[in-house]
């Protein structure tokens, strides 16, 4: 799997097929199916284990996988019309998360455990954003939350933009303005395009997934951001397909999607037939490195897969939204 | 110096190379995190981060 | 990814010209003979080769620095020219570059008696005579080659082609390729990063040369320490310091 330029016999290079206009909306379908299908069926995978608030527990391994279920599906069932297949699977999967979180009340208790970490908080948004809510968890939170420690918790300026999403989920007053800590991240900072690898691009989609809600507000882009993202996305998701950052591509697919106006239309259609190459057909996907094609039910550990499989479904219903969504010309050679 | 005279054949192979190279193979290498100086390695679990690091095979 | 290793020894000619192409550049010394200070006259095969592969740079301190070439150098490229023509079944890429060494030639070639002079003829595109003033003379008109193949390359094989034929991204030397890179700056941008990704220096520097020659990338490339980045990342490869030299000669005159 690589993208390096080809060349035919006599030198000329040849055109690429992948970016053929419409080669993502042929694929797109199926592999948002694909990826439900895998992981709905792993779902039992995702469930929490009974000593899931037990100090040496690894949130990482267990929370972790689970918020991040019940967020991307929540996506997913919002981008998608009421009555598709797709649609009824993501809202059972959210609906199961909440369930895996005692409808909150667990969440409550590893509040109570850890009052000063961010992360129950975190998590609890993922399913407050959807409309699951627990009284005595936002009780608790509340005076947390209206803390000075809270608005001087020290993170990356991308988590912290996380933070803010979260308040905003929960209907609290946020503690910080969203635009000024967007201009302390990598992305704000509109960086030196040729900087980029795997650590600030996974801060760069964070930063947009965070700061348009998981790709519901896409007008929260601001003008030069937006530009600068259309004009540097394909030269980053290419280095990404040649270096087999499977992951990565998916998340920088969704950031595709979650811009403002127009889909990047050449560049969906140049990446998500790779992707969809790249999906095994029992639909997962694996994190990085050399895809396996043989027949298998796991080709895959879990824990090398999942979050890969979400991030294609997340980033698949939100580019079939985009692409279905309106039209107009592309701003993709828009320049900052 | 190193323009001592080959045969033809060997300097228009070379040539032919010289004037219409492919692409090299891409190296691809992120940077590291190093936890010198940091209070906390991972203080606690970072919701919807990008997957955990793990050591990988081979 | 070594790309400066003499692996041939037309690599370590070619490597040897290059470093002295540089040191012209830097020193801005017109009398300096290129080929001369590495080694090389018309007699010999390898050097001549060098001089195809490094192709109109050679002259290319005397491009930027608007000054007449020395006779030597003119005359191993001229000679380049005669002894590697493109065959007829040869890359796009080479032919460009030939026709290029001829162009070149030509723009500092006395005008012939009762012609145009040697930029009109340059500047008209289509048609470039050697001159019979130049060393032993090849005569005759050379059409540009065909460049409509890079109108639609995609954009990581477009940059590719295009880095290789960065002897073109001079001032003043119109031609198709350097419409086409005027029309595709943003594409050109995209695979200076990409280049510069995967850490391939010596294309990342065309890309670079092309872009500092036509202007119109996006602000935010942040060509200028780009350019730096890429010098001290890949100049132990003189190709790598010839183009970003020449990216820098030419910004500042933009600049001015």
């Amino acid at each position: 799997m690589t993208t390096t330029a080809t060349q035919d016999p006599r030198g000329r290079p040849a055109p690429r097929g992948p970016a053929s206009p419409g080669a993502a909306l042929a694929v797109l379908p199926h592999v948002l199916r694909g990826a439900l299908t895998w992981t709905d069926a792993h779902r039992a995978e995702f469930a929490l284990p009974e000593d899931v608030l037990e100090p040496h527990t690894q949130v990482n391994a267990t929370l972790k996988p689970l918020g991040e279920l019940a967020q991307l599906c929540s996506t997913v069932r919002a981008a998608t019309a009421p009555g598709t297949p797709e649609h009824e699977v993501a809202g059972d999967l959210v609906t199961y998360a909440w369930e895996q979180v005692s409808r909150g009340g667990l969440l409550l208790e590893l509040l109570r455990a850890e009052p000063f970490a961010a992360y129950p908080y975190e998590i609890y948004a993922a399913f407050a954003g959807y409309g699951l809510r627990h009284e005595g968890f936002e009780a608790l939170a509340r005076p947390l939350t209206a803390t000075r420690a809270w608005a001087h918790t020290e993170q990356h300026a991308n988590r912290q933009l996380g933070l803010i999403n979260s308040e905003r989920r929960v209907g609290v007053v946020t503690h910080t303005d969203a635009g000024g800590v967007l201009s302390r991240t990598w992305l704000g900072g509109l960086s030196e395009p040729w900087t980029f690898e795997g650590p600030s691009g996974y801060a760069l989609t964070h930063t947009v997934f965070h700061l348009t809600d998981w790709g519901r507000m896409p007008d929260r882009v601001p003008e030069k951001t937006d530009a600068y993202l259309r004009t540097w996305l394909p030269a980053w998701a290419d280095g990404c397909l040649e270096s087999g950052q499977w992951d990565l591509t998916g998340e920088l697919l969704a950031v595709a999607a979650s811009l403002p106006g127009p889909a990047p239309l050449e560049l969906l259609d140049a990446v998500w037939p790779v992707l969809a190459d790249v999906q095994h057909a029992t639909g997962c996907v694996p994190e990085t490195g050399v895809p396996v094609h043989e027949d298998a039910p796991d080709p895959y550990p879990f824990i090398d897969c999942y979050h890969s499989t979400l991030v294609t479904a997340f980033a698949a219903a939100l580019s079939l939204r985009s692409l279905t969504d309106g039209s107009g010309p592309s701003r993709e050679r828009h320049t900052p | 110096m190193y323009t001592t005279d080959t045969t033809a054949t060997d300097i228009e192979l070379d040539l032919d190379t010289a004037l219409n190279p492919g692409e090299i193979d891409g190296v691809y290498r992120d940077s590291r995190e190093c936890a010198y100086l940091a209070l906390l390695a991972g203080g606690g679990a970072l919701l919807l981060s990008p997957p955990t690091p793990r050591p990988k095979k081979g | 990814m070594d790309q400066t290793h003499a692996s041939s020894p037309l690599a370590g000619a070619v490597h040897d010209l290059a470093t002295e192409v540089v040191l012209a550049l830097r020193s801005g010394d017109h009398l300096a003979t290129v080929c001369g200070a590495a080694g090389i006259d018309e007699e010999n095969r390898t050097g001549i080769a060098a001089a195809r592969v490094i192709g109109a740079d050679l002259l290319l301190p005397s491009v930027l620095y608007g000054r007449h070439p020395h006779p030597g150098d003119v005359a191993v490229l001229d000679r380049a020219v005669r002894e590697f023509p493109p065959k007829p079944d040869a890359p796009a890429a080479t032919a460009w570059s030939h026709w290029h060494m001829i162009s070149t030639l030509q723009r500092f070639a006395p005008p012939p008696q009762g012609a145009t002079g040697p930029g009109t003829a340059v500047g008209t595109g289509t048609t470039v005579g050697t001159g019979t003033t130049v060393g032993t003379g090849t005569t005759g008109t050379y059409a540009e080659p065909d460049a409509a193949w890079l109108e639609n390359a995609p954009w990581q094989s477009f940059t590719h082609q295009l880095s290789v034929l960065a002897p073109l991204a001079v001032p003043a030397a119109p031609s198709a390729v350097q419409r086409a890179a005027a029309d595709r700056a943003v594409d050109l941008a995209r695979g200076f990063v990409r280049a510069v990704r995967r850490r391939d220096w010596l294309q990342a520097a065309g890309a670079g040369r092309w872009l500092a020659a036509i202007g119109g990338e996006p602000a935010t490339l942040g060509l200028e320490r780009g350019l730096d980045f890429v010098e001290l990342m890949g100049g132990h490869d003189p190709r790598v310091t010839l183009h970003v030299r020449a990216a820098r000669l030419m910004a500042e005159a933009r600049a001015r």
